[in-house]
């Protein structure tokens, strides 16, 4: 696939350029770079391929993620020129680690053997460890990149003893090969289990669900806004297409529906609970991706169920995670903005006096909170609903309800950073929004209220 | 190379998943239990070994060089993160005293 190849190539061309040239060129190549990574994709939409003798398959689902994902980089390396621009020196590096470990997210949504699943992974996890500790002299920066480290590195570990399990009892690494197996022992096998649950351990820890959440939040406060933003978009989009292959191979067997639905109930019930008690607009964001990741769990949980309307679990995941992407690189925009008008606060408050300072942006903010929340007539809305209808599909539906209950209590933290927009502030304060960010901002605004009304606009 | 292979046949396969479990078990533990960064670095290396033997044995069994292959990448990627693992250390230890994990609570569980 020459678009591995090409963001590969990308990502050392920026480094370079960082040596020779301004950092003014930096976001414009791998912005253009982006685009061409994206028409490569484009053509092979309708012939999908395999790659390294079937280790890689290029398949619709695939390239749909791939497609998604490199569209929200460009939206990130849209807002790039505005957070370096202070930044005098090793600005080049931030844009290449972003660009290898979105390769690394590239083959995760892709593999089509374990090999490729480990290698996926670490690709896209080792640059995070890096850019999480990008603020070389801060010191809460550095922690949060050692904790990401010292977690992220042990949830591998796992997964790949659990790599290893499988191997011993197919004797290959090919998903299909498991598949097979599996249809043919599939209960009781004490092998198989342990194996399957130290790879959706190490999957789960990635996406965030409980009890592998604990880093969440202090990666997501720690790191860089910048970084934050990629971790909680594409990472997250990489992460679930990851997880979907696996399951989509190996189906769902009656131990690891267990296992997953508990997990559901935690990540919903503890996400969304905890964000309920948080101040901090960041740990607020983190905690909200965490209580996202369980619906998204609720959808994969749903893999073999009955599914009416056209739905399909890839395609609910898709949607969700890229309109989920779209809210979360516009809200973080807007929490620069205002960050930066309150002298580096970072509590929720920071929002106050939005609405009389800039209206609009605030009522892009309200648009992106709401499609958060899953209000009717966002995007946010119809993806919790597909998830709903899949979950009802499959039989789960005591699960489903709990989530129901879940959503509508998590309303409740995204409508008080709302009402604290439209407060007017203490003392007048201005935002200063470049025309970039604005730009991006609306962009991510008429995406969220597009998909709203037409939600066939991103399907598989 | 044949010698190699029928060298790691001679002991049965159970053997070798034991000793990787209590390998694995020992980086567990003391990835988990200890509080010196380096001391849990050097754990999680013995995590990935231990799935390194394991793997070779299967490989030998199986008689697919596959195994063998995943060997290198995981040796690889090990490589890797050890080198971004003691960087960020560094780091950390520049701006704060010591390797203690204990002392990382500015950002509160």
């Amino acid at each position: 696939m020459s678009a591995l190849i090409l963001i590969s190539v990308l990502g050392v061309v920026l480094l370079y350029l960082g040596l020779f040239a301004r950092k003014g060129i930096l976001a414009p190549v791998g912005i253009i770079g982006l685009l061409g990574v994206m028409a490569l994709f484009w053509t092979g939409w309708h012939i999908p391929h395999a790659w390294l003798g079937g280790m890689l398959e290029f398949d619709r689902f695939s390239i749909a993620f791939n497609l998604g994902m490199a569209a929200i980089t460009v939206l990130i390396f849209l807002f790039g020129p505005d957070y370096y621009e202070r930044m005098e020196r090793h600005v080049a590096e931030q844009y290449a680690l972003m660009l290898f470990s979105l390769a690394g997210g590239f083959i995760l949504s892709a593999y089509h053997n374990l090999l490729m699943l480990f290698l996926g992974y670490e690709i896209l996890s080792i640059p995070l460890y890096v850019l999480a500790g990008a603020k070389k002299y801060s010191l809460r920066s550095s922690e949060a990149s050692l904790k990401y480290f010292l977690l992220g590195s042990f949830a591998s570990a796992l997964m790949l003893m659990g790599v290893a399990l499988l191997y011993s009892l197919t004797g290959s690494f090919d998903l299909a090969r498991l598949g097979e197996y599996m249809a043919g022992h599939g209960e009781g096998n004490l092998v198989l289990g342990f194996g399957l649950f130290f790879v959706v351990v190490g999957l789960a820890f990635k996406v965030g669900a409980v009890p592998f959440h604990f880093w969440v939040p202090d990666v997501y406060t720690g790191s860089p806004t910048l970084i934050t933003t990629f971790m909680a978009s594409v990472v997250k989009m990489a992460a679930f297409a990851g997880f979907y292959r696996l399951i989509a191979a190996t189906g769902m067997p009656g131990s690891l529906a267990t296992t997953m639905a508990l997990l559901v109930l935690a990540t919903l019930l503890v996400g969304n609970v905890a964000a309920l008690r948080q101040t901090n607009f960041k740990r607020l964001m983190a905690y909200s991706s965490i209580s996202h990741a369980g619906f998204l769990l609720l959808a994969l949980l749903s893999h073999g169920g009955t599914q009416g309307g056209g739905l399909s679990v890839g395609g609910t995941l898709l949607f969700y995670t890229f309109t989920y992407s779209l809210a979360t690189v516009g809200l973080f925009i807007l929490f620069i903005i205002a960050k930066r008008a309150n002298l580096g606060a970072e509590h929720n408050g920071i929002f106050q006096g939005l609405w009389h300072a800039n209206p609009w942006l605030a009522l892009c903010g309200l648009a992106l909170l709401l499609s958060m929340a899953g209000i009717p007539l966002t995007a946010g809305f119809i993806a919790k609903y597909q998830v709903f209808l899949l979950a009802i599909g499959a039989g789960w539906l005591k699960v489903m309800g709990f989530g129901v209950l879940m959503a509508l209590l998590g309303v409740y933290y995204y409508i008080m950073v709302a009402k604290e927009m439209f407060t007017p502030a203490a003392q007048p304060t201005t935002f200063v929004a470049a025309r970039l960010n604005w730009l991006v901002i609306t962009l991510c605004t008429a995406g969220i209220l597009l998909l709203g009304l037409w939600p066939s606009l991103v399907t598989l | 190379m044949e010698d190699v292979v029928t060298a790691i046949r001679v002991v049965p396969l159970g053997h070798y998943f034991v000793l990787s479990f209590l390998l694995f078990g020992i980086g567990v533990a003391g990835a988990l239990l200890r509080r010196n960064i380096l001391i849990i670095i050097m754990c999680l290396e013995l995590m990935l070994n231990s799935v390194n033997l394991l793997l070779v044995a299967l490989s030998a069994w199986y008689g697919d060089a596959g195994a063998q292959v995943m060997v290198f990448f995981i040796m690889l990627v090990a490589a890797a993160e050890v080198t971004v693992g003691l960087a960020i250390l560094v780091q950390l230890k520049r701006n704060a005293e010591g390797v203690d994990i204990n002392q990382l609570n500015r950002l509160k569980w």
